[in-house]
């Protein structure tokens, strides 16, 4: 069966979080949103999934990738504006084909989790939280194995570390290769995406901390969306670009010289440039001829 | 940066930021505005937008300033959201008095 999931354009009431690439890979428990609802549809029997992208169509593509990691074969489309559900639906579904999942799931728009359609995720910061602390337990989804719910309403990625004086409060979330120092207090109501850094002493409630995010020691992130050197205030909306490292900051490396996405995949190589591939070419010549003289 | 003595009260105004440039001659100058009978220290944050570290260390060392002469209140006014933040992500909040007007 088909379906068609359209992703989010920009949505002003939440620029920082569309910073580093468009709303549908943004990182949510440790994978992008488009991959969360692509598990969903496939998981409810879809095959044939298009992705519309009107904003990063290169940045949702390879957030996805071609879904074989779903069993579905994945076609990522790219629009100038973002279509609602009646126009894509015109455009993109023929009338005589009756082969794609019922409504409400045939055509999508990923504007909101799934399994939450009353829980919008970028009306506000507020909402975009409101909606993942409502939708943590649903995120241990059975294709996820690299996170465990450790305790009742604690939920711990299998390469976390976390340090056994820390103390964990129910709900929260600490997502894969994250780290929790001595004497750090995270929850409730707390999300820290993978690879995120809690030093000792510091504490992480009713926030969210970004993927590759470093809280320093003894630093208080409450009520907030920290991500990167960002910080942002979800009750009044108000942001904060830290100044100082040492208090909160990016861990990810240059993207000039990344070598992997933010969720820890390889990126590809870049190709060989000219003269380098004329080179290579050469010795490889060279190498022929000296291996059949 | 405005200093004012209004009887026992030290006020110090109109900081548009608070950084490792003027923290020093912050705490210099309000140091040498405080006299025995200063009972009351007001720093008003409504037209500082930005603070680093050193403002924060600025303000951490008036504050002990502050706890060594018995009877002194030290109060920062209106902090802008920014600053509001910033404040609470070091837990500096609890320490000082934050009166908004």
């Amino acid at each position: 069966m088909k379906a068609l999931l359209i992703c989010p354009s920009e949505r002003p009431a939440v620029p920082h979080l569309a910073a580093s690439g468009p709303l549908a890979t943004i990182p949510i428990f440790g994978d992008c949103l488009a991959c969360h609802w692509i598990e969903h549809l496939a998981a409810i029997g879809a095959r044939k999934i298009r992705v519309i992208a009107s904003h990063g169509a290169d940045q949702v593509l390879s957030g996805v990738g071609d879904g074989a990691r779903w069993g579905v074969q994945i076609e990522v489309v790219a629009a100038n504006v973002e279509p609602t559900r009646k126009e894509a639906s015109d455009c993109y579904r023929p009338a005589g084909d009756a082969d794609w999942l019922p409504a409400p799931n045939d055509v999508v728009c990923m504007s909101h989790l799934p399994g939450c359609p009353e829980l919008p995720l970028f009306e506000s910061y507020a909402s975009w939280f409101a909606a993942l602390v409502a939708w943590m337990p649903r995120a241990l989804t059975p294709a996820r194995i690299r996170v465990t719910e450790f305790r009742p309403g604690i939920w711990v990625g299998s390469r976390a570390r976390v340090s056994p004086i820390a103390k964990l409060i129910a709900p929260c979330w600490i997502g894969d290769q994250a780290s929790v120092g001595a004497g750090a207090v995270v929850g409730p109501c707390a999300i820290l995406e993978d690879r995120a850094v809690v030093e000792g002493k510091a504490s992480v409630a009713q926030s969210w901390v970004g993927p590759d995010t470093f809280v320093g020691p003894m630093t208080s992130v409450s009520n907030s969306l920290a991500w990167g050197s960002t910080l942002v205030d979800w009750r009044t909306d108000s942001s904060l670009h830290v100044p100082d490292p040492f208090l909160l900051s990016s861990l990810s490396k240059s993207p000039y010289a990344a070598t992997t996405d933010r969720f820890g995949r390889t990126l590809a190589k870049p190709e060989i440039s000219g003269s380098q591939s004329g080179l290579v070419t050469a010795l490889r010549a060279r190498m022929g001829r000296e291996s059949n003289p | 940066m405005k200093i004012e003595i209004l009887g026992p009260c030290l006020s110090v105004s109109e900081i548009q930021e608070l950084t490792a440039v003027n923290s020093a001659r912050f705490r210099d100058e309000v140091n040498a505005a405080l006299t025995g009978s200063t009972m009351l220290i007001e720093v008003n944050l409504s037209k500082t937008r930005f603070m680093d570290s050193s403002g924060l260390g600025a303000l951490f060392a008036l504050y002990r300033a502050t706890a060594q002469r018995d009877g002194v209140t030290l109060r920062l006014l209106s902090p802008m959201p920014e600053i509001q933040q910033l404040l609470e992500l070091t837990q500096m909040q609890q320490l000082f008095e934050i009166v908004r007007r």
